[in-house]
């Protein structure tokens, strides 16, 4: 077991490697990312001031309740996960259906290593680490803000539901891309997913009553910004806090066996 | 370009490849219909907006100006106005070029450009169906929010998208032809895209920003392009004559930019022999 | 210029019969296929009452393959080669029989089988597209498990036999087809397997390159005594290479044995050419053969091999001839022939 962690650390480290050398040709595209980011965040800041009263120049309703740097808070956590999906998500996981497509997925599964772990992790973008860490700043800031007590088990509790969160975004992410394996053509169902997870800018109590459910049990989009944004605030709860970690550890579970499955039509029918 | 088409040849042309563009789409419907779905983004920020709206009772300090069901009918018309506004002549651009097919475009007696105007149209005629069905859902599940915009008002909206399209297009081409000079010119959509989103209409009605910064975004092409449409659709009070003259200046503005850019990208595209 | 083709090494065989390393035992695989009909209308009328029909692309392939042994699999296109390939491989499972490779079945693809074998395919690519071969060799080492000397070493030894050099260094998409395929082979054969399944190895090389890939397997298998099952469209990959070939057709075997003998299965005659002194009609050639071509004084016979002698002597006696010659028709034109037509004889 000792060989096996010590193959799969080495491999990871070399899948990144060249990821990045094949990268750092291109500056100017960090120099774009750069620009996009900053315009989506400040974008993305705009709007949310608007229920704040901005554009009245009033108080504003707010949105479900939280205050204007809480609903910051979310943006961060929202900003944060969007890095990472940049960074670690879209680059591999958009890559599934051209190796079906291509037929190179062949060459995954000759390798004596796990093929979701080649396909999850083999490569990884440097584009996303600014948001990353303007969305940790934005989330831990707007916190601060509101006072609240960021002590030692307050962050690691964070950690964990950011840790959580982004379990569930993979796995989403990669159930869907799992399909191409029968469908090319859905493909692009991972682009519904990913328009309808912006919901995540917003606290889930933002959203009137069915809303909310469908965000909560059928999309956990409530999982993936506001359970992480109520941790830094110190005030999510037990329950929720657990059904975060079982939902992560339920699609995560999940992926693996849709994809096994999969690949059993894979190996069976492919030609 | 220097050969004079006769209309009845124009006509043809455009027949022919509207059609054949048109049965091509078909083929992708499964797709186009899932492209369709991931404009959901008026609909969730429709979600937000109503609530708050609910939150804060009458107009709730927001400067909407808008009624409940108003308000739902501004988001469909926002989302009808952006399916029917889609450009993705980039990406088009750049994989024919890639690909080694621009070269055989340009030596036929048809402006290469005209084509992609072509898939974009029949792509819009495949989703008009998906887009239809989607709407009818909408008010089956807002049944307080159902109205029909009157005829001569839903024309001006047809007319208003259709020339929002054309200065999409035209922006997104000026982008394309980019990438005769970079290969990098795709990314720069990226760039393109965020002021569209915050400012066109289609996060946040026009009416709710402070007015400096509407002010400022009517100085853009953009609020134009989903804002205006939406009202015209969700019958709104909106200035016609002014927002249908702001868009006219766009294109005469856009229009023999993108042509010199075209010119100008082609001689070099020949000069260096690709 | 052309690189001389090495004669045909004979594959070390083992004086005392051993275990076989490949065993197919009555493969078959067969595919399901959805019966639709185009359209929006059949589609639908497919999603309420499916319909399928069973297609099969291999039926009952029974083969083994010693240690050592390099073996050619010939067949047209979708005879069932890439299928039988990719059972073996353990990508697709057989829908009938059993496998057995390096003492694995394939289909489980337990990491001692991915370990002992590879597979090459000439139309798709694992090396990573921007960067040089080596970052990708790299990353095949990690994925194997070798460690940074032996990895360094393994490079080293594949580079020399393929005469690689700085071409390791620079971008896969800046490198020449042949050179690309050269690292191609580098990647698939770092990890040393026992058992090479190569699917088209040499499509679209030059004949340069083709041979070069053709000497490297021959000095691969010599060096590390790897087994070896390669389809190839070049008859003179077979022919250099091949000294046992496998004959796939319609999904079935038909023919497994020396090269040589299958000239023989394909074509139970050989060819009399002959010049006359004069032209004579054809009705003339009847008692003796099939006439396959008259063309003045100038007559090509095809004649059963058992009756051979008899009908030269008779020739010889009986027609005025000048000069005679007897020939096997080659063996690139009677497969070549088989693959156009799909038909055997």
């Amino acid at each position: 077991m000792a060989s096996d962690w010590r193959r799969y650390t080495r491999t990871l480290r070399r899948f990144w490697g060249t990821a990045l050398a094949g990268q750092l040709e291109y500056q100017l595209n960090l120099l774009i990312e750069l620009l996009a980011m900053a315009g989506n965040l400040a974008g993305s800041l705009f709007v949310l001031s608007l229920f704040y009263g901005n554009g009245s120049g009033g108080s504003g309703p707010g949105l479900g309740g939280w205050s204007w740097p809480e609903a910051q808070v979310v943006l961060g956590v929202y900003t944060l996960l969007d890095g990472v999906s940049s960074t670690l998500l879209r680059p591999n996981l958009s890559r599934i259906v051209t190796h079906v497509q291509e037929g190179t997925l062949d060459f995954v599964l000759l390798k004596p290593i796990d093929s979701q772990f080649w396909l999850s992790a083999r490569t990884v973008s440097p584009a996303g680490l600014p948001e990353i860490a303007v969305g940790l700043a934005l989330m831990l800031g707007a916190g601060l803000k509101v006072g609240a007590r960021l002590d030692a088990a307050t962050l690691a509790l964070v950690a964990v539901l950011l840790l959580s969160s982004t379990v569930i975004l993979y796995a989403l992410w990669f159930l869907l891309a799992t399909t191409s394996i029968w469908f090319v053509k859905t493909w692009n169902a991972t682009e519904v997913l990913r328009a309808a997870l912006a919901a995540g800018r917003y606290p889930i109590t933002a959203y009137p009553a069915g809303l909310r459910t469908l965000f909560t049990l059928v999309l956990p989009v409530a999982f993936l910004t506001t359970v992480p944004a109520e941790a830094v605030l110190g005030r999510v709860s037990g329950p929720w806090a657990l059904a975060s970690l079982g939902v992560a550890a339920g699609f995560l579970l999940l992926s693996r066996a849709f994809w096994r499955f999969a690949l059993r039509f894979y190996t069976s029918a492919s030609s | 370009m220097s050969t004079r088409l006769s209309l009845a040849r124009g006509l043809r042309i455009a027949r022919v490849l509207l059609s054949t563009q048109y049965a091509y789409m078909l083929e992708y419907r499964a797709e186009i219909a899932l492209w369709a779905l991931s404009g959901v983004l008026p609909f969730i920020m429709l979600g937000v907006w109503s609530a708050a709206l609910a939150a804060g009772g009458d107009d709730a300090g927001l400067g909407l100006g808008l009624s409940q069901a108003e308000l739902a009918r501004y988001f469909l018309g926002a989302f009808i106005a952006r399916q029917f506004t889609v450009v993705w002549v980039v990406w088009a651009f750049e994989e024919d070029s890639l690909a080694g097919r621009l070269s055989p475009y340009l030596l036929q007696p048809l402006q290469p450009l005209w084509r992609y105007v072509a898939a974009h149209l029949a792509e819009q005629a495949t989703r008009l169906p998906f887009v239809a069905v989607i709407a009818a859902l909408f008010f089956l599940l807002q049944p307080a929010a159902f109205a029909l915009p009157s005829p001569g008002r839903f024309l001006l909206a047809v007319l208003a998208i259709w020339l929002a399209f054309a200065i999409h297009f035209l922006l997104q081409s000026l982008i394309a032809i980019l990438c005769f000079w970079s290969e990098r010119a795709q990314a720069l959509e990226r760039l393109l895209f965020i002021p569209y989103l915050f400012l066109s209409g289609l996060v946040a009605p026009l009416a709710a920003f402070p007015p400096g910064v509407r002010q400022v975004a009517f100085f853009t092409p953009f609020p134009h392009m989903i804002g205006f449409p939406a009202q015209l659709l969700a019958g709104l009070e909106v200035s016609i004559a002014s927002s249908f003259a702001a868009m006219a200046g766009w294109i005469a503005l856009l229009l023999p930019l993108t042509a010199l850019a075209w010119r100008a990208g082609v001689r070099r595209y020949t000069a260096m022999g690709a | 210029m052309l690189v001389p083709v090495p004669s045909a090494p004979l594959p070390p065989v083992p004086q005392t019969p051993s275990e076989p390393i490949v065993v197919a035992r009555g493969l078959c695989k067969t595919f399901r296929v959805a019966e639709k009909q185009p359209g929006l209308g059949g589609t639908l009328r497919h999603f309420l009452r499916r319909r399928h029909r069973d297609v099969p692309a291999v039926t009952d392939v029974s083969f083994t393959i010693q240690p050592g042994e390099i073996v050619g699999f010939l067949g047209p296109n979708g005879a069932g080669k890439t299928t039988t390939l990719k059972m073996l491989t353990g990508l697709i499972h057989p829908t009938a029989g059993s496998a057995t490779v390096a003492g694995h079945t394939p289909h489980r693809r337990q990491r001692g089988f991915l370990e002992a074998i590879t597979l090459v395919m000439g139309q798709k690519q694992q090396l990573i597209w921007d960067l040089p071969p080596l970052d990708s060799l790299r990353v095949n080492a990690a994925v194997y498990g070798l460690d940074d000397t032996e990895a360094r070493r393994r490079i080293d030894e594949l580079a020399e036999m393929l005469e690689l050099g700085e071409e390791l260094t620079r971008p896969v998409r800046k490198l020449s087809l042949g050179q690309r395929m050269k690292a191609e082979l580098m990647a698939a054969l770092l990890h040393r397997p026992a058992v090479l399944f190569l699917d088209e190895p040499s499509l679209g090389l030059d004949v340069n390159a083709q041979a070069r890939v053709r000497q490297f397997l021959v000095d691969y298998n010599r060096r590390t005594g790897a087994t070896v099952l390669l389809t190839s469209h070049y008859m003179a990959d077979i022919t250099a290479l091949c000294p046992r070939v496998l004959l796939i057709h319609g999904g079935r075997l038909f023919y497994d044995g020396r090269l040589a003998g299958l000239s023989e299965r394909l074509a139970p005659w050989r060819q009399v050419r002959l010049e006359l002194a004069q032209p004579l009609p054809a009705e003339t050639f009847h008692s003796y053969g099939e006439l396959e071509s008259l063309d003045g004084a100038e007559v090509r016979l095809l004649i059963p091999r058992q009756r051979l002698t008899e009908v030269v002597a008779r020739l010889l006696n009986e027609l005025p001839v000048l000069d005679l010659e007897v020939s096997d028709p080659p063996i690139e034109e009677l497969i070549g022939r088989l693959f156009r037509q799909g038909v055997v004889a």
